[in-house]
């Protein structure tokens, strides 16, 4: 009985290790290659697909925010916009530009999803559906980082900067699906005050931010309140995906860059 | 006669090129997203309503109200399309009713 109740115990503990390896310990950086990448398996694999490794760096590169995740609907959280073959297939989400007609750069953009696809698409299909495969990218992150300004983390590329110096051009406008809108008007900038004695305040920034992301991706789906100081932020809440988290944890340069918003010179 | 007829040319070349999105260098072979060629009449009305949210700010209280009550009559009209365009504009129209009810709310506080 002693030894029958010893041996339980060893089976649990090692059934249960695996798990406590998973959950616990140190999430590893990603790599700026890596940084802002996305792997999309909402139905891949019921479809005995691979998932969809998106990268986000090279779509940012000539997209804003806002045409991806307004015009064209995509949710800001992986797997939340629902995506089927059949929407992609129809014009919409991937397929809103990856439908065989699209030119960017001189290219015809590669069609996404199709209805009838056959034995000779399967190379079109892994250039999305890459997960788990030795699929090589047609754009290489190395190769474009290297005209782009430095950034210490994410990406290691200084985004802003970049369409400043007219190295990247993201367009707002996506055929078929954007409404031509008047011109934003640029709401002033801000300041916060930081919780912490000695923490520079933040500057927040009207025009950086909507310059790429417009009113309504932030307004109110990520910043509820309306009232300036009426809502609660804290690092913690941020640091878990919430406000500025929401970009800044996972696409934007992350929050282990204190004085990209911590800027306002202490006061003596 | 030739500047002239160089001219015209050159007229003509620019009315016959693709149109060029915006900022970026996207270039529109047809339109994907609307095959149907035609608007319907819900898309149109979406259109008008949504194109309002870069100048929200500048709105009066009854035009946002107004608009806030026309993307609730549209809700419905979404409603009943096929699945992906459901997904996509109810999206997009929670976002744009959202935004005008955001900005309504800041007015109305700062009238207090």
């Amino acid at each position: 009985m002693h030894r029958r109740s010893w041996l339980v115990a060893v089976f649990l503990f090692l059934s249960l290790m695996p798990v406590s390896a998973q959950t616990g310990g140190k999430k590893r950086r990603a790599l700026p290659y890596e940084f802002g990448r996305v792997t999309i398996s909402t139905y891949s694999e019921r479809a005995s697909m691979s998932p969809v490794v998106f990268d986000h760096w090279f779509h940012r590169s000539m997209f804003s925010c806002r045409v991806c995740h307004v015009d064209v609907g995509f949710a800001m959280k992986p797997g939340a916009s629902n995506i089927k073959a059949a929407d992609n297939a129809k014009g919409y989400f991937c397929g809103a530009c990856h439908n065989g007609r699209m030119i960017s750069e001189g290219r015809t953009v590669f069609a996404a999803c199709s209805k009838t696809a056959k034995e000779e698409d399967v190379a079109r299909c892994d250039r999305c559906h890459s997960s788990g495969k030795p699929v090589v990218m047609e754009h290489d992150f190395n190769q474009f980082a290297k005209s782009m300004p430095r950034e210490r983390f994410g990406n290691g590329i200084d985004w802003q900067r970049a369409e400043e110096l007219g190295l990247i051009h993201p367009s707002d406008f996506v055929p078929g699906l954007s409404i031509k809108r008047k011109n934003l008007r640029v709401e002033n900038d801000f300041s916060l005050n930081a919780k912490v004695a000695g923490m520079p305040d933040i500057i927040f920034s009207h025009r950086k931010h909507t310059a790429w992301n417009g009113c309504e991706l932030c307004h109110p789906e990520i910043f509820v309140g309306v009232k300036k100081g009426a809502t609660k932020y804290s690092m913690a809440t941020i640091f878990e995906g919430n406000s500025c988290g929401a970009c800044h944890t996972t696409v934007a340069f992350p929050l282990t860059d204190c004085q990209r918003c911590h800027m306002k010179a202490v006061q003596p | 006669m030739t500047a002239r007829a160089f001219f015209c040319a050159s007229l003509l070349i620019s009315l016959c090129a693709p149109p060029i999105a915006h900022a970026g260098n996207l270039v529109r072979q047809e339109s994907s997203a609307q095959e149907s060629g035609k608007q319907e009449a819900w898309q149109q009305e979406f259109d008008a309503v949504c194109s309002k949210t870069t100048d929200a700010m500048s709105l009066s209280i009854d035009e946002l109200k107004s608009l806030i009550q026309r993307c609730d009559t549209l809700e419905p009209k979404i409603e009943k399309l096929d699945d992906t365009r459901r997904k996509v504009y109810l999206r997009r129209l929670k976002q744009c009713r959202g935004l005008y009810a955001y900005v309504l709310e800041s007015k109305n506080n700062d009238k207090k």
